[in-house]
């Protein structure tokens, strides 16, 4: 495992194998280990101002403002009532998650929806410690549940993680061009998928969501089988989505493949950067903690540039 | 190349098999589900398909092995082979045995039993092999293991009937000899007979080994009537110095149903002379007695015919009568008593087959012209005749006669003639102080004593002696032999003890010289001596001894068909004689003349008539046995020589090829090399595709 070796060579930090998160049930549990102790943040505060979300009524008690007594509630009720509004929140914050039949991939204990969960439960719980209005939207080849994003949602999107099942095709363009139309906010949007699509058409599909400043994070997802190809004995190949077949001989295209492979991240990781989006390549051999330290860092030093 | 067993070759679609693991199994055993081929596609689909198979030597071996194996079920043999095979010891060896008796006659047996031979021989293959052996008494190979049906076809339509009486023994015996010389795998017999029971006794010594099967086809009609002319008798009569014949005919009946009025028919020289009819009561017999007639000449030959019925053989009953021919008898007596030779004339007068023309003669009257004619001399306790010194008696027995030496107190013989002495002449031993003496012992092996031979048909013990003369003789010389001994008579091989008194001394010898024959009695053949004469067993005795001297054989009125006559004997002339047979065959013989058919012989001096040996005539009739039909079960028969049950008769030409070419493929044995070619490449597989295995990390 690559993460034994890299573990020494970042003293100090605690990388977790994925492995081991994964038997951690709680999402929240898992994000709070993974992400508690580090990071001072996903972004700067887009908005300036307080926060004005409604939370609640409670009954008014001496040395309340009474500014903030609910007036219309007492013309109805006679009785004084202070409106309570929930924290303060700087941006939106939206997980597309990729849930398409080639996401359920793992060729090292861990599959590639599971790592993308784990991703996502992490970078949402560092958005919601920044009081960020958290929401999910997953997809396959068309939209499978759409969670808006909201100061409260934190949990229902871990719930919808928790549920996510990879079980069709997929497609990138025509959900992630439907659901560019619903973001009328500027959002911060992490995309996360195995993007087997040509990088051009890759590229058009996520442009959309890249209007209306909207900052796109995208973390590329891939077993190591499908980074090193490292098969041996000469198999029958099925394409998890279209179910397709096919005799393999491992040894005699691994080499070509992996140039290929290579060729795909790379024209994503080009045509990403043409268009100022964050592009991360994430293995799931990886330690997902390292990633996101590895990826914070950078985004940091980048926001500083900014 | 040909298969036993051809559908195993369907089988053959298994050399898929290592082309289907090859090809598809082993990869789609090991499916491995990869998130998208998107890439795997883009590379070339040929230089993935090209290695598909990537040991086609593997893949030979395993698809040659399979086929192998897979040809030795199907049971592989070489077509020419088995052909020649074939060609060479043949599949099936039949022999046909076709009965033609005397019996076959009956009806249309001898038609069935035909068609049942030509049906056996048509069932042969070709590459089968029959033999036609014809049997009745013997077994004869008319046709000799061969191919062609056409040949033995024509052996068997042109068998014949023959009078011949009916035994299996010779005729299976023959097959069964046949059938071991061949080298065919099947071997088989085929008895085609009526099955008379009186053709098996059971005691024959006949065995087909294991593997050889002998099948039965029975032509015998159940419940056959048949009525049948087994003897003649004749009752002689002399009449005014004629003899004068009664003929009396046996008839039987061998059915089921009584017959009337059978007609019984007595021909006497081609005329008929006489028919009786008579009534036959079922499985019974009843005779019928003709006309005297009288005999006229030396030789008549007569037929007794009975009725009408399917076997006509053995209704014909063929005869020959002769005048009887006395045997001329000169007793040569002393005359010292009257009646010495009483009971030797009165014993001899008694007979009548032969009969005894005895004349006695006082010693001192005979001449050496009384020899002539005579057939026995009985020297009848007299001295030694003078008429028969100086070598008279020895040319009369050397040239046949017979001389009987009746050794009483009277008896000499002198030193010059004891040539024709068995012995010498002791002294008189008299035993009349005692009970006298008895004959101890009888050499019944000889023809004077043999018929004493059963209990109760001759008491000789009965008789005494009251005095004998001793008789010595000498003992073989030996070079310990004392000089004393030679006053005795030198022992010649050809003498013999007939018999011996209780005391052990000799009470007969015989001695041969030339043709003719000497015997001693050391007693008197009268009651001087013994009470023999006036005792049962004299009269036969005195027959016998004179009968035996005379070289008397009694002239047969009939033969038998198959029995072996010897021509020189019977006629008593060694010159040639042409047989005519009833067929009109004439055959030249002095010898030994096979009688085979039924009718009467002919037989004439070669060359035209020679005075003294007048022409005779030999009748023969078929064996009565062959008049009993009583047929025995042909399952019996074929179980007691095979051993077990009767097999089913020949099989069809098809059945035959089938089993040659099992046959065949057993001997070439084809299947066991593939089968052991198919192991061994099985193995090399395993050893070349482990360490081709070895050498890549996939197939």
């Amino acid at each position: 495992m690559q993460h034994s070796a890299d573990a020494t060579v970042m003293p100090g930090a605690r990388f977790v194998d994925p492995k081991i998160l994964s038997r951690i049930g709680n999402l929240e549990l898992l994000a709070r280990t993974v992400v508690d102790g580090f990071i001072n943040g996903l972004h700067r505060a887009p908005y300036f101002g307080a926060s004005i979300d409604f939370a609640e009524h409670r009954g008014y008690v001496a040395g309340d403002d009474i500014r903030r007594v609910d007036w219309r509630l007492f013309a109805r009720t006679d009785r004084f009532f202070v409106k309570q509004y929930e924290a303060d929140t700087n941006a939106n914050f939206s997980l597309i998650l990729d849930v398409s039949k080639s996401m359920s991939f793992g060729s090292k204990g861990v599959t590639k929806l599971e790592y993308a969960s784990y991703l996502g439960a992490c970078l949402a719980y560092l958005a919601h410690k920044q009081r960020d209005r958290v929401g999910i939207i997953t997809f396959d080849s068309e939209v499978v549940n759409y969670v808006p994003p909201s100061a409260k949602h934190f949990n229902v999107l871990l719930h919808t993680l928790d549920r996510a099942q990879a079980g069709r095709r997929g497609d990138l363009t025509a959900p992630l061009q439907n659901m560019a139309e619903h973001f009328k906010r500027r959002s911060m949007l992490v995309l996360i998928s195995d993007f087997y699509e040509d990088p051009s058409v890759v590229l058009e599909a996520v442009k959309p969501l890249h209007f209306l400043g909207n900052d796109l994070i995208v973390f590329h997802v891939l077993d190591p089988a499908e980074i090193d190809f490292g098969f041996e004995d000469a198999s029958s190949f099925e394409d998890l989505e279209s179910g397709e077949q096919m005799p393999v001989v491992p040894q005699s295209l691994s080499e070509e493949y992996r140039k290929l492979i290579r060729q795909h991240t790379e024209a994503l990781a080009a045509k990403f950067s043409e268009h100022r989006i964050d592009y991360t390549l994430a293995n799931t051999a990886e330690p997902l903690d390292r990633l996101l330290f590895s990826y914070l860092s950078a985004r940091e030093r980048l926001m500083r540039v900014r | 190349m040909s298969f036993l067993a051809p559908l195993f070759l369907v089988a053959s679609a298994a050399i898929a098999i290592p082309i289907f693991v090859h090809l598809i199994q082993r990869e789609r055993k090991r499916v491995i589900q990869f998130p998208s081929l998107m890439f795997v596609q883009r590379i070339p689909y040929q230089s993935v398909r090209r290695r598909r198979i990537r040991h086609w030597a593997l893949l030979a071996m395993r698809c040659a092995a399979l086929l192998m194996i897979v040809a030795a079920f199907a049971r592989p043999f070489l077509k020419q082979e088995a052909a020649a095979a074939a060609a060479i010891g043949g599949t099936r060896e039949l022999v046909v045995l076709l009965d033609h008796s005397a019996s076959m006659g009956y009806g249309d047996h001898w038609d069935r039993a035909k068609d049942a031979a030509r049906s056996a021989i048509r069932s042969l293959g070709a590459t089968d092999k029959a033999t036609l052996v014809l049997f009745s008494r013997n077994a004869e190979e008319s046709m000799r293991a061969t191919t062609d049906k056409g040949r033995l076809e024509g052996a068997v339509n042109g068998a014949t009937v023959d009078a011949d009486s009916t035994r299996y023994g010779p005729a299976l015996k023959l097959a069964e000899s046949i059938l071991s010389r061949s080298n065919a795998r099947k071997r088989e017999a085929v008895i085609i007979s009526d099955f008379q029971r009186n053709g098996w006794t059971g005691s024959e010594d006949v065995h087909f080994p294991d593997g050889y099967a002998v099948s039965a086809v029975s032509v015998a009609t159940p419940d056959a009537n048949n009525i049948s002319v087994p003897s003649v008798t004749f009752a002689r009569a002399a009449f005014s110095g004629q003899e004068r014949v009664t003929v009396s005919a046996g008839i039987a009946n061998k059915g089921n149903a009584p017959v009337a009025d059978v007609p019984v028919t007595l021909e006497m020289e081609g005329h008929q002379v006489q028919t009786q009819h008579v009534k036959v009561g079922a499985n019974a017999a009843a005779s019928v007695t003709f006309t005297q007639f009288t005999l006229d000449r030396p030789i008549v030959k007569g037929t007794v015919r009975a009725g009408t019925d399917p076997l006509p053989a053995d209704n014909v009953f063929h005869f020959t009568v002769s005048p009887a021919a006395p045997v001329s008898v000169l007793v040569i007596d002393g005359g010292t008593r009257p009646e010495s030779a009483l009971y030797l004339t009165k014993a001899l007068g008694i007979s009548t087959s032969p009969t005894f023309e005895t004349e006695v003669m006082q010693v001192s009257r005979v001449s050496p012209t009384n020899f002539e004619k005579r057939s026995v001399i009985i020297l009848n306790d007299v001295p030694f005749p003078p008429a028969a010194a100086n070598g008279a008696l020895q040319k009369f027995v050397e040239r046949g006669g017979g001389v009987l030496i009746a050794a009483g107190e009277h008896t000499t013989w002198p030193q010059g003639e004891t040539v024709l002495m068995p012995g010498t002449l002791g002294p008189t031993v008299d035993r009349t102080a005692g009970r006298g003496a008895t004959l101890g012992f009888l050499d019944h092996s000889h023809f004077v004593f043999e018929i004493f031979k059963a209990p109760r048909s001759g008491d000789f013990s009965a008789a005494q002696i009251y005095r004998y003369r001793t008789i010595t003789q000498a003992p073989a010389p030996t070079p310990a032999a004392g000089q004393g001994r030679a006053a005795a008579a030198p022992p010649q091989p050809a003498d013999r003890v007939l018999a011996r008194f209780d005391d052990g001394a000799v009470a007969a010898a015989e001695r041969k010289v030339g043709q003719g024959r000497v015997i001693v009695w050391a007693s008197a053949l009268d009651d001087s001596y013994s009470d023999l004469p006036r005792k049962p067993v004299y009269l036969p005795l005195v027959h016998q001894l004179v009968k035996y001297l005379a070289q008397f054989e009694p002239s047969r009125s009939w033969q038998t068909v198959g029995q072996v006559v010897d021509v020189a004997s019977l006629t008593k002339a060694r010159t040639n004689w042409v047989i005519v047979t009833p067929s009109g065959k004439r055959v030249t013989s002095n010898g030994p003349l096979e009688l085979d058919e039924q009718g009467v012989y002919e037989v004439r001096p070669a060359g035209g008539a020679v005075e003294g040996t007048p022409a005779q005539a030999i009748a023969v009739n078929i064996d009565p046995a062959e008049a009993d039909l009583t047929p025995m079960d042909p399952a019996e028969l074929v179980a007691a020589v095979t051993g077990h049950a009767a097999t089913v008769a020949a099989q069809s030409p098809t059945e035959t090829t089938a089993l040659d070419l099992i046959d065949a493929e057993k001997q070439q044995a084809i299947w066991w090399y593939l089968l052991l070619a198919g192991l061994l490449l099985l193995a090399a597989e395993t050893v070349v595709s482990n360490r081709l295995s070895q050498g890549e990390r996939f197939l």
